[in-house]
């Protein structure tokens, strides 16, 4: 037994920040749908996505079914277990967490973080309100629903049992109503058993060739199914420990299970995208329900055993007629097992669904623009769409249009450096920031060129990672210094005295999920942007913020520029006599007109200044990083002029004066020696 | 002759002393490598010469001779230097002048300094370039794709320049070289991913197969490890393109296409933490002289091959930085040893002496480091 701390936080690891761009409400499934449950009572039908969100249906208003969504896991919801009669629902997630809701009002009530890995299955026992979750960590954890329900800030620690013996990724996980057995699958192949109650190892069965992926336990835990991507289903007897038929229906991996409570009939799919209903009892019998468009990843019973609803890696959930003929299987089987093999070529039972959940389209391809700021997409139908990341939106659907063609259309020739990674795990634009202030502060841009200000405004250089954890974290209340905080200011109209969140340009959607994760790995804290300023949200946030995050966001301070070193040597066309070769440093923005003005004015000696260039180490003016967010270019006059009597080349190429020193380097130079720019002047 | 080479060495190079005496108080008459083979047992039209060590040169004596006993390989020197009438020089003509001069002795036996070839080496590479003993693999891996590339670019030269649209052109591969012809097989990677099943195989060249050792194994065990499948787990998920996110998968590296030679290398320097630097692994690996691969794809070309041990290139000591390469061949049925100049007829029974040790004891051996096996069905 081990007492864990729901909120607990292990050993720090680098903390990285992510966003989902994403419409306020998804009413659709954005991907495939990895679990099902029907609650029999509400007639509500519970859906976990790999879109990350779980919704609510109801199946009595097929043409309005959306009731709503529970949003708070982070990547694909895996498995889904309905208890309490219906009125708690427990998630378990690829973000390695285990959630607990209310399952009327649609609220995560806690999160359990004891897994180190993707958590894949649960299990529950009805008569005991026991919950079991099992994942690629290979740990077995029990739960006491009651407990986990009443959890609250303030109580929050859980005792929990583990079982343990795994050698290998779990795959599925099955309990008994009573809880007196529970067993596990795995990529080991055997099945592991054991008594939930004293955690004691019973027995291992061997025989599957390959991972097993769905499990289902009789009532009284002595017989099991077990389904594989071997291609099997299984029968075995617990009590006798031996296998005691073996189905071969499916011509691929089988994925889901579905028995009746007498274990009269099993229903499976998987793979091969078949629903097939056998009678265990009799002979081989079989029939094919349906064929999905998909393979098979789930199969929820309506009561009244009339429907079967069935989830697949697509994102619609479809309703199935299973008919009095469809139980006595025989009908369809007799002659084609007859033949062998007949199974292949036997028609489905049924060619539509009678009830569809449609669902929507999943991102699936992504090209991130030159600017480093627009992302084209193309979806699971065909649509392309562009997306501004930095403001967190889509900015136009552009419908079916060539993909490669609108990529090459709208790649400017720019260079911007990398600031962020697009992930499309959850079928939705999920954009994970620069690790760390090196990687996230890399860009820098002029405000003015990016439409961010006015043409007429001085022309300032943002920071695209800067101004975007700004706008993530505009709500975060964090007084400037914990003890300068005055209580009497509190009522002066403004709302609470705090820094002035935000940047200056843009505010992102408030319904904008903010993600904290440890690096390529476990979600320690989701919010929407507009609950930041929450009290509860803001005592979390100041635990999970990384510093570097905290520097800029709430201490104001820009990051560094990037500098680009650069050689400056007059060109053999010239006619100037070489002087030495002279390294320069300069911000990677430049533009080259800044580095034909230093030419102009101190190398050929034209300007106000004589003396020509100092040995290495020197520094082109102009956004230079003395300057804090107002950093205005000066003596604009000389540039044009400057631009008129000298031009720059690069490997021979003439240089447009307002190309950036990183886009030449990038486009031009095309080395990772250090740039070599040249100077001619204009006669 | 290599520096820091421990007492076996010393003692090897007092017995090269006595044989050297040996041979010059003999004189040119016959020699002891022609009395030991039978004078009308010698092979017709063949040679076996040692190469003069120039300073911790045998890393690539040792090559040298394996390959020229590869014949495959030797043939097809020997064709190119009787194409290739002066033409610039570059590494292959100097071993290809470096195999002619050999195969042309009027003399049996003897020895030869491949002085031009080890000239041009320490000019095209740097790492070569001095008197250190260097990794008879990395030569041998340098030399195949070293020679290989100048095919390469002489055949691009000979062709008009317009000739674009035909071999070489991005997409469809290069016609094969001769290079590619003997050592080059193919090897395939079949990734499954454990969520959605989907196997996705991606094909690769290789040259050698460079195999991990264990203590008292065959070189059958070393291949069938190469083959095991290894599971991307934990931090080290594979990225799926159908579920698009970073699921577990199953991963194993099986043969394809088997290649005329096969070269197999036995990485016997690994590096441990510990020590901050490689150390030797003498675990005794059988390998036996008939040999036939079982880690096949389904789809291999012609997974049936069967191979014939032809040459062994061997180190010998403590560690990759210190000791001495030789080799083994076999030659018309019968084995010979060439240690730099010294060329020693040997019992096929004392190959076993250089599987490598039972115990990890001892600190120096004699090992074999890297196979060549011949397909039977191109002698």
């Amino acid at each position: 037994m081990a007492a864990h701390k729901t909120g607990g936080q292990s050993a720090r690891k680098k903390v990285q920040v992510s966003m989902v761009i994403r419409d306020e409400v998804e009413r659709k499934h954005r991907a495939g749908v990895n679990s099902l449950q029907y609650d029999p009572v509400s007639h509500r039908l519970y859906s976990a996505g790999r879109d990350s969100i779980i919704r609510i249906w109801n199946c009595k208003n097929i043409k309005e079914p959306y009731i709503q969504s529970m949003e708070h896991h982070t990547d694909w919801v895996n498995d889904i277990v309905s208890c309490c009669g219906g009125k708690n629902l427990i998630s378990a997630s690829s973000d390695t967490t285990v959630k607990v809701w209310n399952a009327h009002k649609g609220f995560c009530m806690s999160t359990l973080r004891t897994h180190k890995d993707y958590v894949k299955a649960l299990a529950y026992a009805k008569d005991r309100e026991q919950v079991a979750s099992a994942g690629l960590d290979r740990a077995i954890f029990l739960w006491d629903v009651n407990t986990l329900t009443a959890l609250t800030a303030s109580n929050n620690t859980v005792t929990t049992s583990s079982l343990t013996g795994n050698k290998d990724s779990i795959y599925s996980l099955a309990m008994n109503p009573s809880g007196t057995v529970i067993v596990s699958g795995s990529t080991e192949k055997v099945l592991r058993v054991w008594d939930p109650r004293s955690c004691a190892k019973l027995m291992k069965l061997r025989g599957h060739a390959d991972n097993i992926k769905a499990l289902v336990l009789n009532k009284d835990g002595t017989q099991c199914l077990s389904a594989s991507s071997d291609g099997t289903i299984k029968l075995w007897s617990l009590g006798q420990q031996w296998c005691i038929q073996t189905f071969r229906v499916h011509t691929e991996g089988v994925w889901a299970l579905l028995a009746t409570d007498t274990f009269s009939h099993v229903i499976s799919g998987g793979r091969d995208r078949k629903v097939i209903m056998t009678e265990l009892r009799a002979t081989e019998k079989c029939t094919v329900i349906c064929e999905e468009n998909a393979p098979i990843l789930k199969m929820a019973m309506t009561p009244d055993q009339t429907s079967l609803w069935v989830a697949t890696s697509e994102s619609t959930i479809n309703n199935w007629t299973i008919t009095q003929k469809d139980w006595q299987c025989g009908d369809y089987c007799e002659d084609a097992m007859g033949n062998g093999g007949g199974l292949r070529t036997m028609g489905p039972r049924n060619s539509d669904p009678a009830q569809k959940i449609i669902g929507g389209a999943a991102v699936r391809h992504c090209h991130v623009l030159n600017d480093r700021r627009h992302v084209l997409t193309r979806d699971t139908e065909e649509n392309v769409a562009l997306y501004d990341v930095l403001k967190a939106v889509k900015v136009v659907d552009l419908g079916r249009v060539d993909f490669e063609q609108e990529v090459k259309k709208r790649n400017k020739t720019v260079y911007v450096p990398n600031w962020f990674n697009v992930d499309l795990k959850t079928g939705m634009l999920t954009i994970h920031l620069g690790q760390d202030e090196n990687d996230c502060f890399s860009a820098w841009v002029s405000a003015k060129e990016t439409n961010l200000a006015d043409n007429d405004a001085v022309d300032q250089k943002v920071n695209y990672g800067n101004l975007l954890l700004q706008a993530l974290l505009e709500h975060w209340w964090r007084p400037l210094h914990g003890d300068d905080e005055n209580e009497g200011n509190v009522n002066d109209g403004n709302g609470p005295t705090h820094t002035r969140g935000g940047n200056p340009y843009f505010s992102v959607p408030g319904h904008t999920p903010v993600i904290f994760s440890e690096v390529g790995g476990r979600t320690l804290y989701r919010l929407l942007v507009r609950d930041a300023a929450g009290e509860t949200e803001g005592v979390l946030l100041n635990e999970t913020v990384p510093p570097w995050v905290v520097d800029i966001v709430v201490d104001k301070n820009l990051p560094k520029f990037i500098k680009i070193p650069f050689y400056l040597l007059p060109h053999s066309t010239s006619g100037v006599k070489s002087l030495k070769k002279d390294r320069l440093i300069a911000n990677d923005f430049i533009q080259v007109r800044k580095v034909a003005e230093h030419v102009y004015d101190k190398v050929l000696g034209a300007g106000s200044d004589s003396g020509s260039v100092t040995g290495a180490g020197n520094t082109v003016s102009g956004g230079s990083p003395a300057g804090d967010r107002t950093n205005a270019d000066s003596n604009t006059d000389n540039t044009s002029l400057a631009e008129e009597k000298v031009e720059l080349l690069c490997n021979d190429q003439v240089l447009d004066p307002s190309m950036d020193l990183r886009t030449v380097r990038h486009f031009i130079w095309k080395s990772s020696a250090d740039l070599t720019l040249h100077y001619r002047p204009i006669k | 002759m290599c520096v820091n080479n421990g007492r076996n060495m010393l003692l090897r190079m007092s017995l090269r002393l006595v044989f050297n005496l040996h041979i010059q108080f003999q004189g040119a008459n016959i020699s002891q490598l022609e009395r030991d083979i039978g004078s009308d047992q010698f092979p017709p039209n063949e040679h076996y010469f040692g190469l003069v060590n120039f300073g911790n040169t045998c890393y690539s004596n040792s090559v040298l001779q394996a390959l020229y006993f590869c014949r495959p390989f030797r043939e097809k020197v020997l064709e190119y230097k009787a194409r290739n009438k002066r033409t610039k020089e570059t590494l292959l003509t100097c071993l290809a002048d470096l195999f002619y001069s050999i195969a042309t002795q009027k003399k049996k036996v003897g020895s030869i300094a491949p002085k031009k070839f080890i000239a041009r080496l320490r000019k095209e590479k740097e790492e070569f370039d001095n008197y250190m003993q260097q990794d008879a693999h990395e030569f041998l891996n340098f030399l195949i794709n070293h020679i290989n590339e100048i095919i390469l670019a002489e055949r691009n030269q000979s062709r008009p320049a317009g000739g674009k649209g035909g071999a070489g052109d991005a997409g469809s591969p290069p016609e094969p070289t001769w290079v590619h012809e003997i050592f080059q097989g193919i090897l395939t990677s079949e990734t499954r991913c454990l969520n959605c099943e989907t196997v996705s195989s991606k094909d690769e060249d290789f040259f050698d197969l460079q195999v991990d050792v264990d203590q008292n194994t065959s070189i059958t065990h070393c291949l069938k490890c190469f083959s095991n499948t290894e599971t991307l787990c934990s931090d080290n998920k594979f990225k799926c393109d159908h579920c698009s996110s970073y699921q577990e998968a199953q991963k194993r590296m099986r043969v394809k296409k088997l290649p005329m030679i096969l070269a197999l290398h036995l990485k016997r320097f690994k590096y441990v933490e510990q020590y901050n630097r490689h150390i030797k692994v003498s675990h005794r690996v059988v390998f036996p002289l008939e040999l036939r691969l079982f880690n096949t794809s389904d789809d291999a070309v012609n997974p049936d091959r069967l191979y014939d041990l032809v040459a062994v290139v061997i180190h010998c000591g403590s560690g990759p930085n210190r000791g001495h390469y030789i080799s083994i061949v076999k030659s018309h049925g019968f084995w010979l040893l060439f240690d730099d100049d010294m060329v020693d007829k040997i019992d096929a029974a004392t190959i076993e002496d250089f599987y490598g040790l039972t115990s990890d004891i001892q600190k120096s051996s004699e090992t074999g480091y890297i196979l060549f096996y011949q397909s039977r069905d191109c002698s």
